[in-house]
């Protein structure tokens, strides 16, 4: 009989890849962290970590009222007021799955909820025009119960069989809102896909808000509010039971915390949050539609509440600041595209730039502009049409890009092929090492250069989908924990 | 000690806010946050290149039609350019991510602060105008839309008032009323069939037409309507043809796609039912819809039109009618702009007023008809900014191979 | 006043058994698609734990890959090569292309995020389908692309359907077409594949204790990083097929369709109980089923809300899922 086949030893794979065993990596991790407390930006982290919550607050108030002196009204709108409305939904959001750890994806039915509500109360859709101070209350209060009766569901179910339900929950709402439309007293409850319009601004005792800058600084000092309501929740023994029902639900109930209660009450404290949140929206908008609550709007506040640093206030704020703030950069209403361009050619020189020894990185931005001219040179020496096509938004340097990126004109398929063979040339030169990999990243570069000229310019918008993509998978890797997170160890 | 830092922060910050806010003097409920009144009269050099804004879903679901849009305004372009080389367009895009109405609004203040941008074309969708509107109007910009097409916008229908301030809102496509009245008429008197099923997409445009054909419809002696539902996104329609009663003889689809129109056909032909399909505006696109015996209503485009051949060459061989109006759009703030900047500067409200006038000639237009902005209600169903003159629809047959015929 | 309970129940005598039935075989037909690509979603959280919300977009590219060979070869009205060699390479190419691609996204997106919090990845995963999807809409203008398969083979002059939407045979006097049998075989075949594949083969068995005990597996000697990446491979392969056969049956791919289709199939993982193979199987049949019953005898306004209904009182009945393991939560 011969003996049982040995199983092959493992090949040994990446540093990163390697399940570490054994290890905590807090302790492990101990010289890293002390590396990084040096210099300037241990400076500020230092900084920033010792400072009292309330000078944070104060200088993040004093900071962001000076937004509007400086902004124009529409860029205060896009930067500043959706930052905050962002940054309120998300704070909501954290309650949930930052303090509490459940899995929510019907979090935007809240939002809906409250903004439909006010909807109803206050616009002409019914003929009510209550003040805001009457409908608001109300109206998260409603919120909140919803949110009560989601979080009775949550008693039977556990981690991604509630988040499926929840899911279900928040498509089952814009079903409703937008095909069933329901005829109440008349009229159809929701209004269909056309929602609701013409909503009151918001009007507290008398006092209409209509000019963005107010509303903004309305935001600023809700949001405010909520972020020191909130700290103190997180601070009391409601907030010390939803970390430990975080981190482990069982040993949390084995120490006699109530657990459903605990759990139905991050439901009703998010929904309120995201209702009242959802009134101001609908006054904003002074109108509100069914495509307002879809799951792109999810994965976004998902996004700034885990970029963020799951659980920590602040961490929302950066979390929305940034995404908010990349978004609307990128998007092409932002009529900057010369900016744009500079900016895009800087971080690929960035990225490019981390390459040591100083000699190599010399050798491939030269080895670049040479490989560029010399495929410049062959393209318009092959065919004129190769080269002269237009380069677009380029202003002053537009010159200088066409003598160096071939921009053809007339060619339909090229777009297709050469954004294609560009993702496959990055794929190959990550694969290789050492000098292959100089080698690759040559002309992988000019490329890069190639399809930005040719294809991402001429299509803004996607491109600003494209980069958002990117950034989120790069800014995921860099800092896992998110920005303002700690790094815990799971034990799995 | 803490709390009390806090309450004083916040003192600060009402105290702030109510510095900043100034005077509030309207009290007209449709106004929304805004803060550029100033550029409504504020006159800008005209220079050899002028800037028109468009905003249009370049991404989300109804990519496939905006970007149509801005295809044919592209088109439009450099035409234009070409044409008049001392007053030329140049193009700042907006995506609106249409049905998510939050963008269209950042969109809309971010034009409205662009002081270069003197005139607009879109938003696309009829619930966009609504909630952007009165962000444009206190900035002066004149909404000029390819494809909003709900009667509400120009004209107070029953109980609901007109949603959009007068001379601020224009379309350069007749409403979903006048689409509505000539199927209808034309179903009753030409094809004179009584037994009718109406599948909406549960999309703005589609519900608007639905709901005016089943109304002229039943108001009809003798006519059995039918109506259903089915979302955008699907694109198996066999429970919905299972429910199709199968003596129905015409089933109208006024959606959106013409790709789901031809699949819908298919799918209905493979399940064994004999019905006529109609289509509307929105389901135009030869090549692509090529149902045989099928009917769409749509603008009388001449397909022999040397801009629509030469539009046709550039994309592949493909017809894409769905854009055109954004052309019609393009043009009619093209030709204002040119008018306003006759003295070397131009301001927004001049511009608006230009566009009230216009007068586009029917060559030029390419829908079939000129275009002319209506000022004053007409009919049951047009009002101010709406298409005047003999701007309407026209019934197409599509025959063998694809083949569009015009027959009423 | 509308008594919707009522209509339901004349829609229902209405459509009778043919009815029935035909709304049965959609259900099996398009369920059948949702479980190929539930198998992908489970496979990959019973290994990594991980939700990859990518795998719709995947599934996406296997359609335009189809499509794309499908042009190469003459395109639906006038193939250059006959019907039968041109499915199989539509097949290869879908499925190849997908299950390169989602090697490729494991090996960027997800394998540095290994030991991160579990949550990582899961933004990790949103980045990678808005770039593949974007990516898709970027290269395709947002066209809506026709695999115009109602006529393939058939005369495109004459607006007959062609061999693929013949009758193959009939029930209750409905007819099943050539492509719906293709559809349901391939898919029960490919599945019957997987199964054989993880409970018969080497590869399998690793897989499986991988999904056990990660470091216990590796520990034995297994390379888990291949495994890992086989799973990917296997997973997106099955979503290319998906993809390919949405394609023949349906028609029309767009550069959304991932995202829809990815939530469906996540839905039939879950409902199925995530981390099952058979659970996953199961999920797609009974969603595809409950879809085509709610929209043929709800209808339009009421059918989406009706579909969530049942669903959230089907999870409350069954906690976890139809074949969800009863985990032991170790303390």
């Amino acid at each position: 009989m011969s003996e049982p086949e040995r199983p092959a030893a493992p090949n040994a794979s990446d540093a990163a890849g390697r399940p570490k065993i054994g290890v905590d990596e807090w302790v492990a991790s101990a010289e890293e962290r002390h590396e990084r407390s040096r210099g300037l930006g241990g400076l500020v982290s230092r900084g920033w970590e010792g400072s009292p919550a309330e000078a944070k607050l104060i200088v993040f108030v004093a900071l962001a009222s000076t937004l509007p002196f400086w902004m124009n009204e529409g860029e205060l709108f896009s930067y500043g007021l959706y930052t905050l409305l962002y940054a309120l939904l998300a704070l909501g959001l954290n309650i949930v799955v930052g303090f509490a750890g459940l899995l929510d994806l019907g979090y935007v039915a809240f939002y809906g909820f409250g903004a439909y509500g006010y909807a109803l109360f206050s616009s002409n859709h019914y003929g009510l025009h209550w003040q805001a101070e009457a409908s608001i209350p109300l109206i998260v209060l409603g919120t909140a119960a919803v949110g009560l009766i989601l979080g009775l569901a949550s008693r039977r179910l556990l981690g991604d069989y509630l988040a499926i339900v929840t899911l279900f929950f928040a498509q089952a709402f814009v079903a409703f809102v937008n095909n069933s439309n329901p005829k109440v007293a008349g009229e159809g409850l929701t209004g269909g896909p056309n929602g609701i319009p013409g909503v009151d601004p918001l009007n507290f005792f008398g006092f209409k808000l209509h000019s963005t800058k107010q509303y903004y600084f309305f935001l600023l000092i809700v949001f405010s509010l909520a972020a020191v309501g909130l700290y103190f929740l997180n601070n009391s023994r409601t907030g010390r039971a939803w970390r430990a029902l975080r981190e482990d639900p069982l040993a949390a109930e084995a120490m006699s915390i109530p657990v459903n209660r605990l759990k139905i009450l991050a439901f009703m404290f998010g929904a309120g949050t995201a209702g009242l949140t959802g009134t101001i929206f609908a006054a904003i908008q002074t109108g509100v539609v069914a495509g307002n609550f879809d799951v792109a709007l999810l994965i976004t506040i998902y996004a700034i509440v885990i970029l963020g640093g799951l659980g920590s206030i602040a961490g929302v704020l950066f979390g929305a600041i940034v995404i908010n703030v990349s978004t609307q950069f990128l998007a092409p209403s932002n009529d900057h595209p010369e900016l744009k361009r500079w900016l895009f050619y800087g971080a690929i020189l960035l990225i490019a730039a981390k390459i040591r020894p100083w000699s190599r990185t010399a050798a491939v931005f030269v080895g670049t502009a040479a490989f560029g001219f010399v495929v410049h040179a062959i393209a318009s020496g092959i065919s004129s049409d190769w080269t002269n096509g237009t380069v677009v938004d380029a202003g002053s340097a537009a010159s200088a890009i066409r003598n160096w990126v071939i921009v053809p004109s007339g060619h339909t398929g090229f777009q297709t092929w050469a954004y294609i063979v560009l993702v496959a040339a990055i794929v190959v030169t990550s694969q290789l090492k050492g000098w292959w990999r100089m080698a690759a990243l040559i002309p992988t570069l000019y490329w890069v250069a190639v399809v930005w000229e040719n294809v991402l310019v001429q299509q803004s918008a996607v491109t600003a989908l494209i980069l958002f993509g990117v950034l989120l998978i790069a800014l995921m890797q860099a800092r896992p924990q998110g920005l303002l997170g700690t790094a815990r160890v799971e034990i799995v | 000690m803490k709390k009390l830092s806090i309450v004083a922060m916040l003192g600060v910050l009402a105290v702030l806010a109510t510095a900043a806010t100034g005077a509030s003097s309207a009290t007209n409920a449709l106004q929304a946050p805004t803060g550029s009144a100033g550029l409504a009269n504020a006159l800008v050099t005209c220079g050899t290149t002028r800037t028109i804004g468009i905003a249009y879903p370049a991404t989300g679901p109804a990519a496939s039609i905006g970007q149509q849009q801005f295809r044919w305004a592209q088109f439009f372009q450099t035409r234009w350019n070409k044409a008049h080389p001392k007053d030329k367009v140049k193009f700042v895009q907006g995506d609106t991510k249409l049905p998510d109405t939050a963008a269209a609004l950042a969109v809309a203040h971010q034009f409205a602060s662009n002081s270069s941008i003197l005139g607009l074309v879109g938003p696309a969708g009829s619930q966009e105008v609504q909630d952007t509107v009165a962000v444009f109007k206190s900035a002066g910009l004149a909404v000029v839309s390819g494809s909003a097409t709900r009667v509400l916008l120009t004209r107070s229908v029953g109980g609901d008032q007109r949603e959009t301030p007068a001379g601020y809102f224009f379309r350069t496509v007749p409403n979903d009323g006048q689409q509505g009245d000539r199927v209808a008429s034309y179903i009753a008197s030409k094809l004179k069939k009584k037994r009718v099923y109406i599948i909406d997409d549960q999309e703005s445009y589609s519900q608007g037409l639905a709901d005016q054909v089943e109304s002229n419809l039943k108001a009809k002696s003798g006519y059995t309507v039918g109506r259903d539902h089915v979302a955008q996104t699907v694109s198996d329609f066999s429970s919905v043809i299972t429910r199709i009663p199968s003596n129905t003889q015409i089933v109208y689809i006024p959606w959106q796609l013409p790709p789901k129109a031809q699949l819908f056909y298919t799918q209905l032909r493979a399940a064994g039912k004999t019905a006529t399909v109609f289509g509307s505006d929105g389901t135009f696109a030869p090549g692509t819809f090529t149902g045989a015996g099928s009917y769409v209503s749509a603008f009388p485009v001449d397909f022999n039109s040397k801009e629509i051949k030469a539009y046709r060459a550039a994309h592949g061989g493909q017809d894409e009618a769905f854009g055109l109006p954004t052309y019609s759009a393009a043009i009619v703030n093209a030709m204002a702009i040119m008018k306003a900047c006759k003295n070397g500067t131009a301001s927004r409200a001049e511009v608006r007023t230009n566009v009230k006038n216009i007068k586009v000639p029917k060559a030029a237009s390419l829908l079939g008809f000129p275009v002319q902005f209506l000022s004053k209600n007409k009919g049951k169903q047009q009002g101010p900014g709406d298409m005047g003159g003999t701007a309407d629809f026209a019934i197409f047959k599509i025959g063998a191979g694809g083949k569009y015929t015009r027959v009423g | 006043m509308h008594l919707p309970l009522l209509n339901i129940i004349d829609t229902v005598r209405q459509l009778g058994w043919g009815g029935a039935f035909e709304l049965l075989r959609n259900g099996i037909v398009l369920g059948s698609v949702y479980a190929l690509i539930a198998l992908g979603y489970t496979m990959v959280y019973g290994i990594l734990k991980l939700l990859n919300f990518a795998h719709g977009d995947i599934y996406m590219v296997g359609a335009f890959l189809g499509y794309g060979v499908l042009s190469i070869l003459g395109g639906p009205l006038a193939p250059t090569i006959a019907m039968v060699p041109l499915i199989l390479l539509m097949f290869l190419g879908g499925m190849l292309g997908s299950g390169v691609l989602g090697v490729v996204v494991e090996r960027f997106a997800y394998r540095p995020l290994r030991n991160a919090p579990r949550i990582a990845p899961l933004i990790s995963a949103l980045g990678v389908s808005f770039f593949l999807a974007n990516s898709a809409l970027l290269l395709t203008h947002g066209e809506r692309f026709n695999y115009a398969m109602y006529q393939l083979g058939g005369d495109p002059n004459t607006g007959l359907p062609g061999p693929l939407n013949q009758p193959a045979f009939s029930v209750a006097g409905r007819p099943v077409t050539v492509v719906q049998v293709l559809v349901v075989s391939t898919s029960i075949a490919l599945m019957i594949a997987l199964t054989l594949l993880v409970s018969r083969t080497r590869l399998g068995k690793a897989m499986r204790a991988t999904s056990y005990d990660r470091e216990a597996a590796s520990m034995m000697g297994i390379d888990t990083d291949r495994v890992i990446a086989s799973t990917f491979f296997i997973g997106s392969v099955l979503a290319g097929a998906a993809g390919v056969m949405f394609g023949l049956y349906i028609g029309e791919t767009y550069y959304l369709m991932g995202f829809l289709a990815g939530l469906k199939a996540f839905t039939a993982a879950v409902v199925g109980g995530i981390g099952s193979i058979p659970g996953a199987m199961v999920g797609g049949l009974l969603i595809g089923v409950t879809e085509a019953y709610a929209a043929g005898y709800v209808g339009g306004q009421w059918s989406d809300v009706a579909v969530f209904g049942i669903l959230i009182l089907f999870m409350l009945l069954r906690p976890s899922g139809l074949f969800g393991a009863k985990t032991i939560q170790k303390v």
